[in-house]
């Protein structure tokens, strides 16, 4: 049987069944005739007997037709119905869509940020989130990274992983002098691209025999973005050379072009073998100077081995494992002073990690997210109530003609699902519009270091927002449209309009009411979170970045060496110095307030003896003279570093007032005292104490901290401050200009405010102030919305009354009385409810905030307000319109 | 004789397998068009049973779907166009399974209209 016979077969064939028929009527009415009827009697009598040829035709048809495509027909009857009738009703269907529209716009983008975050952290890498992580902790809970011998150790021995890779991130000088970058370099194992399966785009990747010895692999691979954009896509990269720290690399391959490296925000471009640590001057904290000795330093932190657990493994198995091996091997290889253990976590709560630093604020969010679809929600449900009751009508003729109450709910609920698909497809549109504009924000905050977020709206986002809409218009949809077809027949035929329902009047009120409350908890938490930036902006964080630069250079891109560096050093302060308006110029290594902590050195104190196993590590920075003069940071005791003190005079120190207090119990005792700082040669007198600042972020406890003066401890890459009472953009010219005098062919890195370059430290608040005001604003005008529906909607149900009441003498400032004190008791009531829910809610806030409690009475007091000034508007505008209504018309419309 | 196209009905099956039998039986004779058929089951019933077109067409499509039954154009006796339908082997096999399934149930149905005979007669 051929292809077009066999489908012929598998359905009726039209012509063929009407010709039957007709051949049928045909012999029918030749045997009339031949029993003697006349032939057109005979015909016509023929066709009588017949019966309905079109039942029959349909019914020959539906034994060709499998149920299924029955069934089908059915639903495309229904959506089919369902879009006549919502066309009908544009403004109703619009706003449904445009309400889902917001809700599962933002949620998705919540949604997409939890997934680049947690879910799926790692672009180009399926399933890394079921990565975890080692790392060692000391017995004060101080985490660090594993030294490369440690991770060999673990890497050849464990038993829990399928492979444990390790990956440290870093910066790096890409190139020299005037177009030398900066670009971030994951080192890593060379078992890395294996475990995670990222296959070159060109070339190959790392492996395992890039791990052999020191300095024996000078080798990288690019990533896509890095090979299209420094290298316009060179199809011959492959063998080609790489000045990279002024050492030279040979490129071995591209990376898949959607692996952006492994370390969650940044935008790795460069991947070499760890065994090219030493060349390009990776240190890690180690006290080794000869660089094939730093790898085989147990002290020097690497990084954190990870990899995929066993099949059947789990976390606590693996960590029992690791904890054992760690035991071993303490045991084989004493060492003085190692970490206390070992832990394991999964991907997201590594430590550094961005995720772990994300998911506090982004937990936030979604709350907020969810708590803006519960509104959205009831608003639909609103909305759904008040079109069933306006659809009575036809609702009743439907079920007179016989349709079923299963059948009108179907066709319902149909409609709901007609209005979610479009609601979810412009809810993506959303999110995908509105993500970049926050990645852009960000990556403008973050310039010149380039970040990268794993926030594409993938097939994933898309079937979360059309579940999130489909359940929300069942969820919400099908309560009301259960009442809608509960109709009574009689009253609506005698064209009684006027519902008498309770249980509806009961789902409305509660629909009010708890938009009410939903959109207070919104509003008070978007309130929390403005004063908290507020507060965090204008507080004071111990020194004053006004009017102060910061620029950013390495002189290693341009190929300095330590002691061409420091002549370059002293000769740039001396020319900032002179410039036109500036105060003071000096050299710090770090901005304060970046956000995160930078890592801490080990530390000894003279005099002092640790405990045992106490872990005394603090932060520190190296500053140039008049450091503490630039940033108007107030010295309690001695001074501060001068132009002495360079490599040729004594090793000195200055330390912040906590550090003094706590080993010497004061800033003046301090004096003279001397402190030995892991990674920077000898003990170091103190010469002055400096008053607290905040050195990473605002709401950080009081911490020691160390300054050690740039002048002796050459630091190659530094950032310029100079003070001047002009605007700062003039002064920073001004620094770009003088060390470009000095070195034309010297990249500079950033030239900015500190101000600016201060920005990260708020970043995060900016961001969730931002996200939390877009929340609790749409919230607010979908809670409004809503009610101002629901409010309008009884009011025009209550025409009659109000006809009757103005009939009998009340005037229309009483009827807008009335309306209105019932508005404000349902608006009284969430508030009740959404306060105590609030107040439950916000203390989780309480770590995100700073400068508010979490019952901040301003943040509650304002949202209050807001609230009931909503309902009272929503209330007022139709209660005063009803109040116009003419008593007669109202009455002779019943 | 009136039959729905009812599918849900569960009394549907029982009476389209009865009308399919029928038609299968009218057939045993030779090729038949549509009209005889209803024709036959009606002069053989002596009246009683007067199929309708509206179940005898669906019937036949049932039929042919299910591969019992063939269908040619023809010419009849009296020179008229007419569709005829042939018994396929797979349709007589149907057919024997059909009547013995039939006078087991009009065994089972006399057995209780007439408690008294003896089990296994017939009438």
């Amino acid at each position: 049987m051929g292809i077009r016979a066999w489908l012929k077969r598998r359905r009726l064939d039209q012509d063929d069944f009407e010709a039957e028929i007709r051949a049928h009527l045909a012999i029918a009415a030749e045997d009339k005739v031949a029993d003697g009827a006349d032939p057109r009697d005979a015909r016509l009598s023929s066709l009588k007997d017949f019966g309905n040829l079109t039942l029959t035709t349909e019914a020959a048809r539906r034994v060709w037709t499998p149920w299924w495509v029955d069934a089908l027909n059915d639903q495309i009857s229904d959506v089919r119905y369902a879009l006549r009738s919502l066309a009908k009703n544009p403004v109703f269907s619009l706003t449904v869509v445009g309400v889902l529209m917001l809700g599962i716009g933002l949620n998705a983008a919540v949604f997409t940020m939890l997934k680049g975050i947690a879910l799926s952290p790692i672009a180009g890498v399926a399933g890394a989130a079921r990565l975890a992580v080692v790392f060692a902790e000391t017995s004060n809970g101080r985490q660090l990274s594993v030294s490369y011998p440690d991770y060999q150790y673990l890497r050849d021995h464990d038993r829990a992983f399928t492979g444990l890779f390790g990956t440290t991130v870093g910066r790096v000088n890409l190139g020299r002098g005037r177009s030398a970058r900066q670009a971030w370099c994951e080192l890593v194992s060379g078992n890395y691209f294996q475990i995670l399966g990222v296959r070159p785009e060109r070339g190959r990747t790392l492996l395992s025999s890039d791990e052999i010895a020191p300095g024996r692999h000078p080798v990288v691979v690019l990533s896509d973005g890095i090979w299209r954009r420094d290298f316009a896509a060179d199809p011959d990269i492959v063998g080609k050379t790489l000045e990279i720290n002024n050492d030279f690399l040979t490129v071995v391959g591209v990376a898949d072009p959607a692996f952006h490296g492994t370390t969650v925000v940044y935008d790795v471009e460069l991947f070499v073998p760890i065994m090219t640590a030493p060349q390009l001057g990776f240190r890690f904290g180690s006290q080794e100077t000869t660089p094939a000795a730093i790898l085989a330093d147990r002290h020097a932190a690497v990084f954190e081995p990870q990899g995929y657990l066993r099949p059947g493994t789990t976390l606590a198995n693996a960590a029992a494992q690791i904890d054992a091996l760690s035991a071993t091997l303490a045991r084989e290889r004493p060492l003085a002073d190692a970490a206390e253990r070992l832990r394991v976590v999964p991907f997201w709560r590594a430590p550094f990690g961005a995720p772990l630093i994300l998911l506090p604020t982004l937990s936030v969010l979604v709350a907020m997210g969810l708590l803006l679809l519960l509104i959205a929600c009831a608003n639909i449900a609103g909305l759904v109530l008040v079109r069933g009751l306006s659809r009575r009508g036809e609702i009743a003729v439907r079920l007179a003609l016989g349709a079923t109450r299963t059948r009108v709910v179907r066709l319902l609920i149909v409609e709901n699902l007609v209005l979610a698909l479009p609601g979810a497809v412009l809810g993506v549109l959303l999110a995908q519009r509105g993500i970049p504009v926050l990645v852009g924000y960000a990556e403008q905050l973050a310039a010149p270091q380039r970040i990268f977020f794993n926030l594409g709206v993938d097939s994933l986002v898309i079937g979360f927002a059309v579940l999130v809409a489909c359940g929300s218009a069942l969820a919400f949809g099908f309560v009301p449209a259960l009442q809608s077809s509960r109709v009574d027949l009689l009253s609506v035929i005698n064209a009684d309009a006027s519902p008498r329902g309770a249980a509806r009047g009961r789902l409305r009120t509660a629909l009010v009411v708890a938009q009410v409350a939903v959109s207070l908890m919104l509003l008070v938490g978007a309130g929390l979170a403005t004063r908290s930036v507020e507060a965090a902006r204008t507080a004071n964080p111990g020194f004053d970045p006004n009017h102060v630069t910061a620029v950013s250079i390495d002189v290693k891109q341009n190929g300095y060496d330590e002691a061409r560096g420091r002549v370059f050093y002293r000769k740039l302060l001396d020319t900032a110095r002179a410039g036109a308006g500036v105060e003071s110029a000096t050299l710090a290594e770090v901005v304060p307030m970046g956000f995160l902590d930078t890592p801490a050195r080990r530390v000894a104190v003279e005099g002092y003896e640790p405990r045992r196993g106490e872990d005394l590590a603090f932060m520190s920075n190296a500053v140039g003279p008049d450091y503490f003069r630039t940033l108007r940071i107030p010295v309690l005791a001695g001074r501060g570093f001068e132009d002495r003190d360079d490599e040729a005079a004594a090793p000195v120190a200055v330390v912040n007032n906590t550090l003094a207090q706590r080993f010497w119990g004061g800033a003046a005792n301090a004096i003279g005292k001397r402190i030995r700082v892991t990674g920077a040669g000898d003990w170091r007198t103190v010469i002055g104490v400096a008053a607290d600042v905040k050195y990473a972020r605002i709401n950080e406890p009081p911490r020691p901290y160390i300054y050690l003066p740039a002048l002796q401890w050459y630091r190659a890459s530094l950032i310029l401050h100079t003070r001047g009472s002009g605007p700062v953009d003039a002064l920073v010219e001004q620094a770009r200009a003088r060390i470009a005098a000095l070195d034309a062919d010297l990249p500079i890195l950033s030239a900015r405010s500190m101000v600016s370059a201060m920005r990260g430290a708020t970043l995060l608040y900016d961001l969730m102030a931002t996200m939390l005001f877009v929340f609790g604003a749409t919230g607010m005008a979908l809670a409004a919305l809503g009610t101002y529906g629901l409010v309008s909607y009884t009011v025009k149900q209550s025409t009659h009354e109000i006809g009757i009441r103005m009939a009998l003498g009340a005037t229309g400032r009483s009827v807008v009385m009335a309306f209105l004190s019932r508005g404000v008791r349902l608006a009284a009531l969430g508030t009740a409810l959404g306060l105590t829910a609030a107040l439950a809610l916000t203390r989780l806030l309480g770590s995100l905030l700073f400068g508010v409690s979490a019952t901040d009475p301003v943040s509650f007091a304002r949202a209050i307000a807001l609230v009931l000034g909503g309902v009272i508007v929503a209330t007022l505008v139709p209660a005063w319109r009803a109040s116009r209504t003419n008593p007669l018309s109202a009455l002779r419309h019943q | 004789m009136t039959l729905h196209s009812s599918r849900s009905d569960a009394r549907a099956d029982l009476l389209h397998g009865t009308l399919d039998m029928l038609i299968l039986r009218t057939l045993m004779w030779g090729p038949q068009h549509g009209y005889a058929i209803g024709q036959t089951i009606r002069a053989q019933s002596s009246d009683v049973l007067q199929v309708e077109a509206g179940s005898l067409y669906p019937a036949l499509q049932r039929l042919a779907k299910k591969g019992w039954v063939t269908a040619k154009w023809g010419q009849t006796d009296a020179n008229q166009r007419a569709k005829f339908y042939r018994l396929t082997p797979e349709g007589k096999k149907q057919l024997l399974r059909e009547e013995s399934r039939w006078s087991e149930l009009v065994n089972a149905i006399g057995r209780v209209m007439k408690p008294v005979a003896t089990p296994g007669t017939d009438e």
